[in-house]
C-alpha cells in the first residue's frame, strides 16, 4: 500500500515535514503545496533534509505555489499542476493530508 | 474514479482555493465527486454572507457556482456550522436566531455523511491548513 503524503504548512513553523519524512515508506510520495514549498528554499535546513531523504521520483510540489513564492524545485523533484495533482492522488493507493 | 473531498479551512485560507481547483481538475479529467464535505472552519465557505474584497477571489461565490453548475452533493457539517453561526432558515428558526446565511445548494447534515462518502469513494481528499 503506497501513500501520497500532502503537506501544506511551512517547515519553519512546525514539525510536520520531519515527522512525515520519518514515517515515509519506501513507495510513498510527498507533495508539497502552499507554504510547505518553502522547504525547497536554497541553502535551508529543510532542503538539506529533503536532499538526504532519497526521494528520487517521489517528491512533488504544486507549481502555482512554487511560482507564487519564486522557488524552484530543480532536479530534486517535479512541479505538478492540478491535473497532475489529481493523477498523483490516483497513482498512490491512499492520500494522507497533514492538516 | 470517485473522489470524496473534505474541506477543513475557511474560504480565506489558500487550502480552500486548492480544494476548489482540485475538484475542478478532477471533474475536467472525467472523474466523479461523490460528495463535498465542509467541516470545522470549512463551513464558512458555505456562508452566503461572506463579502470578499473587490480585488480578491470571492471563493464562497466560486464554490456556490461550482456546486450548482455541477449539481454536486455538498454537505456542511451541522455541528460545526451551528457553533460558527452558519445556519439555514430551518435552523435559524429552530434556535430563534435573527438570520439565516446558508442558502441552497448547501445542505446541513452530520459527520456520518463524510464517513459514507469516504466509503463510497476511491480516494478521500482532505484540504486544510495554509
Amino acid at each position: 500500500m503506497s501513500t501520497l503524503h500532502v503537506i501544506c504548512h511551512s517547515p519553519f513553523g512546525d514539525n510536520r515535514l520531519s515527522s512525515c519524512l520519518r514515517l515515509l515508506g519506501s513507495a510513498d510520495g510527498l507533495l508539497l503545496c502552499g507554504d510547505a514549498v518553502y522547504a525547497l528554499q536554497p541553502g535551508s535546513e529543510p532542503l538539506r533534509t529533503l536532499q538526504a531523504s532519497q526521494l528520487d521520483g517521489r517528491l512533488f510540489a504544486l507549481d502555482e505555489d512554487l511560482q507564487a513564492r519564486a522557488i524552484a524545485i530543480s532536479d530534486l523533484g517535479k512541479a505538478v499542476d492540478y491535473p497532475a495533482f489529481v493523477a498523483l492522488s490516483l497513482h498512490y493507493d491512499k492520500v494522507n493530508s497533514w492538516l | 474514479m470517485k473522489f470524496a473531498i473534505a474541506v477543513f479551512s475557511p474560504a480565506h485560507a489558500p487550502s480552500s482555493r486548492r480544494a476548489l481547483r482540485f475538484a475542478q481538475a478532477a471533474l475536467a479529467g472525467g472523474h466523479e465527486i461523490v460528495r463535498l464535505f465542509f467541516y470545522q472552519d470549512g463551513v464558512h465557505s458555505a456562508s452566503g454572507n461572506v463579502v470578499a474584497p473587490q480585488d480578491e477571489l470571492d471563493l464562497p461565490a466560486e464554490w456556490r457556482a461550482f456546486v450548482s453548475a455541477q449539481q454536486l452533493d455538498a454537505v456542511v457539517c451541522i455541528a460545526a456550522a451551528l457553533r460558527r453561526g452558519v445556519l439555514n432558515a430551518e435552523e435559524a428558526q429552530r434556535y430563534q436566531r435573527p438570520a439565516a446565511n446558508l442558502p441552497p445548494p448547501w445542505e446541513l447534515s452530520g459527520l456520518g455523511q463524510l464517513h459514507e462518502a469516504a466509503q463510497g469513494a476511491d480516494r478521500l481528499m482532505c484540504f486544510g491548513g495554509d
